[in-house]
């Protein structure tokens, strides 16, 4: 045979992708929450999460099961990002982005730092939500831990858009990000509203941590570092104002590094992160709204 | 009257920093002018990004790989072409000039949030870029000047003579560093102090009114990154030659951080306080492990700092020192 | 090169010597009649702070000492500084060391790509770089170039020598596939299993790298399946390792695997075993010579003992960490060469001492392996033995042998 493509590798490439994909696809979803409703990106997104996970790990430790942990942690990750928001925030809510930008950074080692010191630096483990006993089809393999990361994405995108389309607070998180001043003369409190996005991304990210600890087998506090800029690059790929984006985007993203890594062989697996770069910039460059966004004119 | 004492208050305060550049290291110890030059090293990246960030409102998390290209310039001048290591700084300086110029390009379409994104993604891909051309670069390992082209490495015996005058390596450091550094800085002021500042401001606070007033927006934003390159790569030569390496680890995310967070301390869009956003990110992450080498305690006090400065000024050293001085001020320029 | 010597900080230390309490008149510096300082760079702070045990295991051991009465009654001072893992930094901080703490040696300072960054300055100093906590086979090869350098542990060329040869003779028909971390470290454990692999070396079907500041490893070890491999060499970080066993798994795969001795600490196995079926870690092979704190074999063993009785008076962290062991026994074999060099020990003396080391006695250390070092044998710990994980637990197998 001439071509004795292998088709099989491809369509694994592809799947595993997709795996991937579907673990970063969910803190790409808590960064799409965090800029609808408060208009800023937080670079410490990633290490809050992370944080979660050791608090998840912490409860399952102490005897909880999986599912009593699981939400424990998430209810305990919105408490603590509104605090965090009302401590750290609050006070430069009406600085320039530069300002907020800077304090998230801040955040990030203070978060990190936090981590390093309550727990130690040893590989840990959560358990899974759900199973990893591969499946087989067609010489493809794949896991209902894949699946199911995948499934959760979407139905937080589904829970995500109900909150922002049918409820009112949805609308008032939305009207505060995108118009605070007018906002609050209809009698909004916005700078409440900015700390709940805070706490439901927070709550997202948790979601995130929880699922992509197992999906890498075992864990330590540079767990999502990473994580974050891979879901950046999905967001950004998605439309960072679209939650169906940020999955769409990271699952694509996912696929396509990997059969960039595949069949580009100059560039093979150890590119990866220059990869997501690139698609950043590209992304930004040929369609700033993204795939899914809504093209609109900007205030200036 | 008031005007001439406004004059001669300037010119003796300039004459006092000046005093204290030129005396500083005999009051340290040797190696302390060492650790002096490294933040001189930061404080010529930090008027850099204030240029581009402070001055056209073009945020960058990404100066770090700016510094990357000055540095490992620098680098493979003297490991592959045996020059001299200070004489590879000017061209240190247009090779991250010219980065910085097409890292601006895309710049155009992008604004606030998006380009922190741009950059940041930049500065994170980094490391694995430079590993990848490891021909040129030395991959992980990196180069080493003393190792392969130790000749080329100035005050290898411990002395440097420069006119005349002998001093000490660490010395030479220190002077090198921080006299193209207050170069750096009389630069940027002429920049920003004239018709260039205005044209500067004008795009970082209203986009279309500049437009309307005839600034050429596309211009002045990619002149602004070119300028704001020239300075990191001039930073990352000198940081290198500091340190006769360059390796991918020096060059991570974090240096990107620390140059933002050195700007903003300094005080964004102002050039009095940077000389105090350099000495903040030298010594903050030393004098946090001081504080405990507990693991995580020196990231968390790091990150902290960072954040009480940013709360309690946000205007950075450099809004302090106006405040502090407008008394001063005022009462110099009113007419009596 | 050579000969260059930076007069300026030999005339500030001869200054620090002739102005500091040196009642006994040596001219070394950081010695007194009742002290020692040495120092080292460790990452306390960013993404690699967790090697930091290293530093912290070995200045445990330290105070064990200096509550024993030191050694030639001064008491050890390590002083660690932060590198943050930027050789950049290491370079500033090991100056400090030298040039401002005045340090007698420098201790245990960790990374490949750190320890390389500061050899020359130190070497043009004449500063001892002792027992460098790195595997790279240059420490213990070079010292003709570097007279002032030289490592401690078994070094990762020699490492995958030894499964390159142990795979050409028992399993010459193997196909190999290799994932390995695309640094110094990953790149050096290859190039030994192709030495070691002799003729053989194309038995090695696909090799597949990574870089650590990745997030997984799923699509490499797809590849590496795709190739048609029966047998994976894991020359990967713990992280890496067990992502390893659990995507081939996945991947319905089970291949013969080799696991670098970076990465086969019980716990870590452990957690690999429990993430897959069992299957997947049985039969996988790797090297061992430190005593590994988590393995049931050593619950009543002397040693061990020790270690945990240091660790629980001296308030040590992360009891577990196999790297605390190693620490202890780095600065054990740094307590014995500071015996052999004399009651006023010199930094060409300590040279000497570390030179030609015969410690039998290291209790941190699997039973009969010395630490034994010639004036051209520059390699102290260079004696392993091969294990077999076999239900659940490390079986070692084979006697002592020395790698090279």
């Amino acid at each position: 045979m001439l071509f004795a493509f292998d088709w099989t590798q491809l369509a694994q490439q592809t799947v595993i992708g997709l795996s991937s994909g579907g673990t970063w696809a969910l803190l790409a979803l808590a960064i799409v929450l965090i800029y609808r409703s408060t208009g800023v990106i937080n670079f410490a997104q990633g290490e809050m999460a992370m944080f979660s996970v050791f608090i998840a790990w912490s409860l399952v430790h102490h005897g909880l099961t999986y599912w009593a942990a699981f939400f424990l942690t998430i209810a305990i990750s919105i408490a603590g990002a509104i605090a965090v928001e009302r401590v750290v925030i609050r006070p430069v809510e009406q600085a320039p982005v530069l300002t907020v930008v800077i304090v998230t950074l801040g955040l990030l080692f203070v978060v990190d730092g936090a981590a390093r010191w309550f727990w130690s630096p040893e590989t840990r483990t959560l358990p899974n939500a759900f199973s990893t006993s591969p499946i087989t089809i067609a010489g493809v393999a794949f896991s209902w831990q894949d699946l199911g990361n995948i499934a959760v994405s979407l139905g937080l995108v589904v829970l995500l858009w109900g909150l922002f389309r049918f409820t009112k607070l949805g609308l008032a998180l939305r009207a505060a990000a995108v118009n605070p001043d007018e906002s609050r003369l209809l009698g909004i409190r916005v700078s409440w509203m900015l700390a709940l996005g805070w706490g439901l991304a927070a709550g997202l990210g948790a979601v995130s941590g929880m699922l992509t600890a197992p999906a890498l087998a075992s864990f330590d506090q540079n767990l999502m570092q990473p994580v974050l800029l891979y879901a950046f690059a999905g967001a950004v790929l998605g439309g960072i104002e679209s939650p169906l984006g940020a999955v769409a985007g990271s699952l694509l993203l996912g696929v396509f590094v990997n059969l960039v890594g595949t069949y580009v062989g100059w560039i093979g697996t150890d590119l990866r992160l220059p990869v997501a770069l690139a698609v950043i910039l590209g992304v930004l460059l040929v369609r700033p709204a993204g795939l899914f966004g809504k093209v609109s004119a900007r205030r200036v | 009257m008031r005007r001439a004492l406004g004059m001669s208050l300037w010119v003796a305060m300039v004459s006092a920093g000046l005093a204290v550049f030129l005396f500083l290291p005999h009051f340290v110890s040797d190696f302390h002018s060492r650790d002096l030059a490294q933040a001189g090293a930061f404080f010529i990246a930090i008027i850099g990004l204030d240029l581009l960030t402070g001055y056209t409102g073009q945020i960058s998390l990404g100066h770090g790989a700016l510094m990357a290209i000055g540095g490992y310039t620098t680098a493979a001048l003297i490991v592959h072409e045996h020059w001299r290591d200070v004489w590879t700084i000017p061209l240190a300086g247009i090779a991250a000039g010219i980065v910085g110029f097409v890292v601006g390009l895309p710049a155009l379409r992008l604004s606030g949030l998006y380009l922190a994104l741009a950059t940041f993604a930049l500065a994170v891909a980094m490391p694995s870029l430079i590993k990848k051309f490891s021909g040129l670069t030395g991959g992980s390992q990196g180069l080493q000047f003393l190792e392969s082209s130790p000749s080329q490495v100035t005050g290898l015996s411990g002395k440097v003579t420069v006119l005349g005058h002998t001093m000490t390596q660490n010395h030479f450091l220190y002077y090198l560093t921080w006299s193209i550094g207050i170069v750096g800085l009389g630069v940027a002021w002429l920049v920003v102090r004239g018709r260039g500042g205005r044209t500067f401001r004008s795009v970082r606070d209203s986009e279309i009114a500049a437009v309307s007033s005839g600034v050429n927006l596309a211009w002045t934003k990619t002149f602004a990154f070119a300028l704001s390159g020239v300075y990191a790569g001039v930073a990352g030569a000198l940081y290198a030659i500091q340190n006769e390496i360059v390796n991918p680890l020096s060059f991570t995310v974090s240096i990107s951080i620390l140059l933002l967070v050195g700007a903003v301390v300094g005080g964004l869009g102002s050039l009095s306080g940077l000389v105090l956003g350099a000495l903040f990110v030298e010594y903050l992450p030393t004098l946090s492990t001081n504080v405990s080498t507990r693991e995580g305690v020196p990231d968390f006090i790091y990150g902290a700092a960072i954040i009480v400065v940013m709360i309690l000024l946000p205007t950075g050293a450099g809004g302090l020192l106006r405040r502090l001085a407008r008394p001063l001020t005022t009462w110099l320029y009113t007419r009596p | 090169m050579g000969r260059g010597i930076y007069s300026a900080a030999a005339a500030l230390g001869a200054l620090a010597v002739a102005t500091g309490a040196s009642g006994a008149g040596s001219a070394t510096p950081g010695v007194t009649p009742t002290s020692i300082v040495i120092g080292g760079t460790i990452p306390l702070s960013g993404v690699a702070s967790a090697y930091q045990t290293v530093g912290k295991g070995a200045a445990a051991y330290f105070r064990y000492v200096n509550d024993h009465g030191g050694v030639f009654h001064r008491k050890i001072t390590y002083l660690i500084k932060d590198d943050q893992y930027d050789p950049s930094q290491t370079i500033q901080k090991t100056r400090e060391l030298v040039e401002q703490d005045h340090v007698f040696a420098i201790f245990n300072s960790l990374g490949t790509e750190q320890n390389q960054a500061t050899r020359p300055y130190l070497n043009a100093q004449g500063v001892p770089q002792l027992f460098v906590a790195s595997g790279a086979g240059t420490w213990g090869k070079d010292y003709k170039q570097w007279p002032w350098t030289i490592g401690y542990q078994p070094n990762y060329l020699a490492e995958g020598t030894i499964y390159g040869r142990y795979i050409a003779k028992t399993a010459p028909k193997s196909k190999i596939g290799v994932l390995y971390q695309s640094d110094g470290y990953g790149n050096e454990l290859l190039a030994g299993l192709k030495r070691g692999l002799g003729k053989k070396a194309k038995l090695i079907v696909s090799k597949q790298s990574y870089d650590a500041t990745d997030s997984d490893v799923q699509s490499q070890i797809a590849k590496l399946k795709a190739a048609h491999a029966n047998t994976m060499m894991l020359f990967s970080t713990p992280l890496f390792t067990i992502q390893a066993y659990n995507y081939s798994r996945k991947l319905g795969w089970r291949p013969k695997v080799y696991v670098n001795a970076v990465s086969s600490a019980s716990n870590i196995m452990g957690i690999a075993t429990n993430a897959t079926d069992k299957k997947q870690t049985e039969g996988s092979i790797s090297i061992v010579f430190l005593k590994d704190p988590t393995d049931p074999r050593w619950k009543n063993d002397p040693g061990i003992k020790l270690y945990r009785s240091i660790m629980k008076k001296y308030k040590g962290v992360q009891p577990n960490d196999v790297y605390n062991v190693y620490g202890m026994s780095v600065a054990h074999t740094f307590v014995e060469a500071l015996k052999k060099a004399g009651r006023s020990p010199t930094r060409t003396s300590i040279m000497k001492a570390v030179t030609h080391l015969n410690v039998h006695n290291d209790p941190f250390l699997l039973p009969g392996i010395v630490v034994r070092t010639t004036a051209t044998d520059r390699f102290p710990l260079d004696q392993a033995r091969l294990e077999r994980y076999h239900n659940g637990r490390w079986v070692s197998f084979g006697g002592l042998f020395r790698i090279r």
